[in-house]
């Protein structure tokens, strides 16, 4: 897998791009801004950027900018946005940048390590990644109350947890329960949010996200 | 109407200045003249004409006199008019001394009086009519005087906070993250490789939580979305996370300097605060504008109502917050609602070209 990375600070530039190393992820090329990340693009093939928010000349979300302008260039260019805040607003405007392919993660979930490698992958495979903040901002959104307070606080966390990416396995984990238990909680979930069950994951996470994108534009 | 006339308060006190001492002098000059004269007067017989020696003594003191005391008012258009008032009780009192002196009769010096109180009228109703510009200089310094110790007090009470959420959160975590990085290090010399892990999964967590107070901390100073995307954007993020549905109208076209933009977010979020804690509103919006050097943010909710400036609530700090900026605070919240709070700050915009004018939801 050939990632580029775009981060100003050289201490956490660094820092990914040993990481990704270290799991035998090619990083074609670590740059300082994102001026430089547009023309990059049109020479070399990559099959994922990785970007921070803040970069510069002006130091407040041209990272966010250059993610959106790469996409509309190259539509399905894998992103995985990286900030040190998230906010939903953001993760919003990228959503509608194109569909999948896009992942949006605080900084913080680097340093777990397994979970930030297989992020990459999946966004690097066309699936979408959001941070648990900011699906938990959308859960609760207003938009959604209507049909979202039909849920039990349970399926509600598990819809958190499906819109962060996480499989049946995963999900049944960190919530210490048995797999089965969850696939009971998920199709009562598409049931009372009206969406068809669906058994491949990556499209489960889409028509949750698109649903939750839905009812905040609408709400 | 002589004798000492002591309105105001003078600095010198009761000591004589150079005019009181010369005072002093003409008022025994002026006695010996008199008496001189009376003594005379009486000798020689016939007409008392010293009566004008002592009209003459008379009216040169009470003149001065009078304008001596009107000077000692404090200051501006106040003097002018004491200046003035004393004059005419001091010319009047001539008219009618004259009038009087001269044997009585046809009481003549009733036109002049007219003329004096006339003068004394319009000088009255100019001042009355045009704003005292005397007292709103006043008034705007002793705002300003409030206002400045309020920002200072406000400040210094925000870098306290900042300093005791850094102390107790962030470093204290960083400290028992060296403590235990330091503790890892020799575990992993004695060859306990499971204790080391656990630990190494403690420090991980206790990082994150100090990211999390750190960002919670930056939040606090200035939220990043306000310093990327400025008001509106801020606003607009702000409207998204709200549990009550926000609609955010806004015609701005520019950036507002940062101080007030700082302002004006941490108002407009401190009402929005209010409404979902105390509304119960099932919708809520706000009005961004700026129009003619006067940006107008005004939040409303279709809540209960009730919400009135004062009484130690939020609204106080709202007003203390944008006051700094000559701005202002209006509330309309009827009982049974809606509520709106309508804020005005004068302020110019800097760049045009990041234009943003829009409607969220």
């Amino acid at each position: 897998m050939r990632v580029v990375i775009a981060e100003d600070l050289v201490l956490l530039r660094d820092g990914v791009t040993r990481l990704l190393e270290a799991h035998a992820i090619e990083v074609v090329a670590a740059l300082g801004d994102a001026g430089e990340l547009l023309a990059l693009l049109e020479r070399e093939p990559v099959d994922l950027v990785i970007l921070d928010v803040r970069m510069p000349p002006t130091f407040t979300n041209e990272g966010l900018r250059a993610a959106i302008d790469a996409r509309a260039r190259h539509p399905g260019l894998p992103v995985l946005v990286l900030s040190q805040y998230v906010e939903q607003i953001y993760a919003r405007e990228l959503m509608a940048s194109g569909d999948g392919a896009l992942g949006y993660l605080l900084k913080d979930r680097v340093s777990d390590v397994p979970s930030f490698i297989s992020a990459v992958r999946q966004v690097a495979a066309g699936g979408t990644v959001l941070d648990p903040k900011v699906v938990a901002a959308m859960v609760t959104h207003h938009g959604n109350g209507a049909r979202l307070a039909a849920l039990t606080a349970r399926e509600q966390e598990v819809l958190s947890l499906m819109a962060e990416g996480r499989a049946n396995t995963g999900i049944a984990e960190q919530l210490v329960v048995t797999e089965k238990a969850v696939s009971k909680h998920i199709n009562n979930i598409f049931a009372k949010l009206a969406l068809p069950a669906d058994t491949d994951g990556h499209r489960r996470v889409l028509a949750v996200l698109e649903y939750l994108q839905a009812g905040t534009a609408s709400g | 109407m002589s004798g000492p006339v002591s309105a105001g308060v003078a600095p010198s006190g009761r000591e004589l200045t150079g005019w009181g001492r010369a005072l002093r002098l003409q008022v025994i000059i002026g006695a010996l003249l008199g008496t001189v004269s009376t003594i005379v007067g009486l000798a020689v017989g016939g007409y008392f004409w010293p009566r004008w020696a002592w009209f003459v003594v008379g009216l040169t003191l009470a003149g001065q006199v009078a304008v001596r005391g009107a000077l000692r008012k404090p200051g501006g258009r106040g003097v002018a008019f004491a200046v003035h008032a004393r004059l005419t009780v001091v010319l009047a009192a001539m008219e009618v001394t004259i009038w009087a002196l001269t044997g009585g009769g046809l009481f003549w010096p009733i036109w002049a009086l007219m003329v004096l109180g006339l003068a004394l009228g319009a000088h009255v109703w100019v001042l009355h009519k045009h704003p005292n510009r005397e007292r709103e200089l006043t008034e705007r310094v002793d705002q300003l005087t409030r206002t400045r110790r309020g920002v200072v007090d406000v400040q210094a009470a925000e870098l306290k906070r900042i300093e005791r959420d850094l102390h107790d959160g962030a470093q204290a975590r960083m400290a028992s993250l060296a403590m235990n990085l330091g503790l890892a290090e020799e575990l992993v010399r004695r060859g306990d490789p499971d204790a080391v892990a656990s630990l190494l999964a403690e420090s991980r967590n206790s990082t994150l939580t100090a990211m999390d107070e750190l960002r919670t901390v930056m939040r606090g100073i200035q939220p990043p979305v306000l310093s990327d995307r400025g008001l509106v954007g801020a606003v607009e993020a702000l409207a998204l996370d709200l549990a009550v549905p926000t609609t955010v109208i806004a015609t701005v076209p520019g950036r507002i300097a940062t101080p007030v933009e700082s302002a004006v977010y941490l108002a407009v979020s401190e009402c929005l605060a209010n409404v979902v804690k105390h509304s119960g509103a099932a919708k809520a919006w706000v009005v961004l504008r700026h129009r003619d050097g006067l940006l107008s943010a005004v939040v409303g909710d279709d809540g209960a109502g009730g919400a009135r400036l004062g009484g130690g609530s939020g609204l106080t700090g709202i007003v203390r917050r944008l006051e700094v900026f000559d701005g202002t605070v209006e509330v309309r919240s009827p009982a049974g609602g809606p509520t709106e709070i309508m804020m005005e700050v004068p302020c110019e915009l800097s760049s045009p070209r990041t234009s943003s004018s829009s409607e969220t939801e």
